[in-house]
């Protein structure tokens, strides 16, 4: 029996658009996050009116609304925590408007990431944010999470190549934004706000030309301190790859058993460098950071031959964490960012943590940037593991933010860690959030239950950990 | 008598100055203006209190001088950590020291602040290449009307804990809070760098400016410069010079310069002038003064903003504007960010107001979004300096109003009259 909610959807938009059968929301009621939830309704949009119909009846019914990317985010962030209309993107994924002379794109929310850079390669110009979900993950999901990637360390973040958006507010209504505009950055409010302000339905966003000649590198340490070591000399002797990379030797073996992609499976631990730009330097550059790599232990050094190789070493470092989940039961990734000459100490730290809690972990991170990833292994139907997980993901968040860093650098809060945005935040700063908040979303009826902490709420589940 | 208080904005100077010494103060004086229904402007270095309107209210002249430390720099981190009223000039002194950099680009180093470059919205013309400051800030702390200070990143690179709202402040011209700390990315300085300089007939123009496309080293910034005689450097009398900054290795800027010879050379432009290393880097910080430099009391300097592309339709429409209302031009067309600058000067104070009734209408029609700049106070009390009301306004009101409820930070001053 379909609700007065459901009705009105189906009434407006079709049984094409909307999707209120129990069946067909499962799917929409989850992401990567351990979690779920059960969304009242779906919808499909294939364009922005039909995503501002829906917004306003969702209001007026009093549902919340939740935005949707391809829900490979860890942190719950797609999760409709408390029920409501999930708008998924899936029809509105093309490609608008390219502008190769001006650098710049203008996408719906649904394109795959990676799909942007294949289109428009042949004219020279790419996409540069990269997560590691890229093949399947959207643009508008990268958008809500601010996401990162491999080759931010030189490129930027999501928010530094998006130069405007489409969104539609609370009460339905259509607006546009633009960095060359008059007036408050609305756009780099949008950005990372994890769809708590409004359902972003356009995208401009900003290319860049392919470089000109690209290396890749790979070098073997004995442990992942040297590797660390290494990157913060790469770093501080004023050279800034376009990615620095480590791999521990768990993730190294996990990639290596599924991928074969050459990577020494049997060092500590594993550091890829990318180097892009003028073909005048690639020879200085490597010469430079093989030497560094060497003056910290490095055991071997190897270049990529060509564009196949270098594709090949790449799917494998994006596809770790997969590689992981076939070898281990279940695990938790947790991302962290710390200024990078804690990199080392961090890393320290992050291996005791796990010998204390008796978790083996495995270590795959942004290493140029500061940015890590542990993964915790352990098994869920043991009790046991599944605290020691919880306690020992809440230790290294802990150990990041006495370091002077902070609790995401790429996968956001979510519905995960919003409890924990109080130890970086005081009550000040997060009050000014909230002065934000309360004008884009007075009701809070977009995304609720995310990014922020908030006063215990019934039936609430605490944040436990996120299982493959 | 107006004119020599240094901070009155337009006609209006404020009955009282302060100069706190540490960021509480700040705040605790944010709080007991609001209480008294005092006006606020927050002061810098001055240099770009011409963006915007003057404010309506006008009481405290807040200045933040004395908050001129860096607060937390280790190079290695590549990122530093700076109070809102230290100087451009001392910053990058601080970063110099470990050959690095933070490309504010804004005119008068040594008297701009930080803060001051934020909340200006400054954005420099090596942005193409380094990136809006906006993106390089990765942490703030804002004073906010409530006497609380509001942080928000941090010293991290990668960052998506709670919103960005550091962003939210960068060109918000102090109506919203007031800076007192800013976080960047720093870069390391380029191996080197270089100004190319060569003169750009009528007649050569449009081919050049095609053949640039065609340079296989990306210009880290291009302008076309034409007039600002008193700042950037010119090869003969010609009117308009282009003006090529490269920056990298010495084999890069070599090719870069060897390339755009042979490309400027197939246009007929047959003579480059070179500048290197302090001397480059002093050309193009004379080049970025000029956007602001005023012709005694005669002149006011317009901003247009918009695609690359459109940038030199955009900047001969309004010099074809100015020259039929019978005023003189000078401008800078950004070839790499799509930023025009514009400035008009009269033959006298009175001409240039005559010829700015004509003048800002008819530019207004033309480009909707061109704002005020720079010139003189009086010349822009006779115009708007907002072009037109952005799509998301009333959001920017009631942001506005959330945070100063008040209206305490300098009513008036932003777009719409915020």
């Amino acid at each position: 029996m379909a609700t007065t909610f459901a009705r009105r959807l189906l009434e407006a938009l079709g049984s094409d658009i909307v999707l209120t059968e129990p069946a067909d929301l499962a799917a929409f009621g989850y992401d990567g996050y351990k979690e779920h939830g059960n969304p009242s309704a779906a919808i499909v949009p294939r364009d922005v009116r039909e995503v501002a119909t829906a917004v306003r009846i969702a209001r007026e019914c009093d549902e919340p609304v939740i935005p949707r990317g391809a829900g490979t985010g860890l942190c719950g962030g797609a999760v409709p925590v408390r029920g409501g209309l999930v708008v998924s993107f899936t029809r509105m994924n093309r490609l608008l408007e390219l502008d190769v002379r001006n650098r710049r794109a203008r996408v719906q929310p649904g394109l795959i990431n990676l799909d942007l850079s294949n289109a428009i390669a042949r004219h020279g110009v790419f996409y540069a944010p990269d997560p590691s979900s890229q093949k399947i993950s959207t643009i508008g999901g990268n958008v809500g999470t601010n996401a990162g990637g491999p080759h931010c360390l030189s490129y930027g973040t999501t928010t530094n190549h998006i130069l405007g958006l489409q969104y539609v507010d609370d009460a339905g209504h259509i607006h546009r934004t633009g960095l060359a505009d008059a007036g408050y950055d609305l756009t780099g409010l949008l950005v990372g706000s994890e769809g708590t302000l409004g359902v972003i339905t356009e995208i401009d966003v900003r290319l860049m030309r392919l470089p000109e000649a690209v290396r890749v590198y790979v070098a073997a340490f004995a442990d992942v301190e040297s590797a660390s070591e290494a990157v913060s000399a790469i770093i501080g002797a004023g050279i800034v790859p376009v990615a620095l990379e480590i791999m521990d030797k768990l993730i190294t073996q996990a990639v290596e058993a599924h991928y074969h992609a050459g990577f020494p499976a049997e060092a500590g631990a594993v550091l890829l460098v990318e180097t892009a730009g003028p073909c005048d330097d690639m020879d200085d550059a490597e010469r430079v950071i093989r030497q560094i790599a060497r003056d910290h232990g490095a055991l071997s050094w190897r270049s990529a031959r060509d564009a196949a190789e270098r594709a090949v070493l790449w799917a494998a470092r994006k596809g770790a964490a997969g590689a992981v989940g076939r070898i281990a039961p279940n695990y938790y990734i947790q991302d962290a960012c710390v200024p990078r000459t804690k990199l080392p100490q961090v890393m320290r730290q992050v291996e005791r943590i796990a010998r204390d809690h008796r978790l083996p972990v495995g270590n795959v991170f942004h290493a140029g940037d500061g940015n890590l990833h542990p993964l915790l292994i352990f098994d869920r139907r043991d009790a046991r593991q599944v605290q020691a997980v919880i306690d020992a993901g809440s230790e290294i968040l802990q150990t990041c933010i006495a370091l002077g860093g902070t609790i995401s650098g790429e996968h956001g809060i979510g519905y995960e860690k919003r409890s924990s945005l109080s130890l970086v935040f005081t009550t000040q700063d997060l009050a000014a959030m909230a002065r934000v908040r309360d004008v884009f979303d007075p009701m809070r009826a977009f995304n609720p239950d995310k990014i922020f902490p908030s006063g215990a709420v019934c039936g609430e589940v605490t944040a436990a950990s996120n299982a493959a | 008598m107006i004119s020599s208080n240094p901070f009155a904005l337009g006609s209006r100077a404020p009955a009282r100055i302060e100069e706190p010494g540490d960021a509480r103060r700040v705040a605790a004086l944010l709080t007991a203006a609001g209480e008294s229904g005092s006006a606020v402007v927050a002061f810098g270095g001055a240099t770009l209190q011409s963006i915007g309107n003057a404010p309506q209210r006008y009481d405290i002249a807040l200045t933040l001088r004395r908050l001129d430390r860096v607060l937390q720099y280790d190079p290695r981190d590549l990122t530093i950590g700076l109070e809102a009223g230290i100087t451009l000039e001392s910053a990058q002194r601080a970063l110099a020291q470990a050959r690095q950099f933070v490309p504010f680009d804004a005119p008068l180093p040594r008297r701009a602040t930080v803060g001051g470059t934020l909340a200006a919205g400054w954005a420099g013309p090596r942005r193409a290449t380094y990136g809006h400051l906006r993106d390089l800030l990765i942490g703030s702390t804002v004073a906010l009307t409530d006497g609380t200070l509001a942080s928000a990143g941090g010293m991290v690179v990668k960052n998506v804990t709670g919103y960005d709202m550091s962003k939210v402040y960068v060109g918000s011209l102090g109506t919203l809070g007031i800076i007192v700390r800013a976080n960047f990315k720093a870069l390391p300085q380029p191996a080197g760098q270089r100004v190319a300089i060569a003169p750009l007939s009528d007649d050569a123009r449009d081919r050049t400016l095609g053949a640039l496309g065609q340079l296989t080293v990306e210009p880290t910034a291009a302008l076309v410069v034409e007039g600002f005689f008193e700042r950037a450097p010119r090869v003969r009398d010609e009117d308009a010079r282009l003006l090529v900054v490269f920056e990298g290795s010495a084999l890069v800027i070599d090719r870069a310069t060897r390339d755009l010879r042979s490309v400027l050379g197939k246009c007929g432009v047959a003579e480059t002038l070179l500048f290197d290393g302090a001397a480059a880097a002093a050309v193009l910080q004379d080049t970025i003064d000029a956007y602001i430099e005023p012709v005694d009391d005669r002149s006011i300097t317009y901003r247009s903003t918009g695609i690359p592309s459109t940038v030199w339709e955009r900047t001969a429409g309004a010099c074809a504007i100015v020259r039929a209302c019978g005023a003189r031009y000078d401008f800078v067309a950004d070839l790499c960010t799509g930023d025009a600058i514009v400035r008009i000067a009269g033959a006298s104070a009175s001409h240039a107001a005559d010829a700015l009734v004509e003048i800002d209408p008819e530019l207004r029609r033309a480009q909707p979004g061109i704002t005020v700049l720079a010139g003189d106070p009086r010349l822009r009390a006779q115009v708007d300096a907002w072009g037109s009301v952005p799509s998301a306004f009333e959001t920017m009101r009631a942001i506005k109003t959330r945070f100063d409820p008040a209206a305490t930070l300098a009513p008036g001053r932003y777009v719409g009259g915020l």
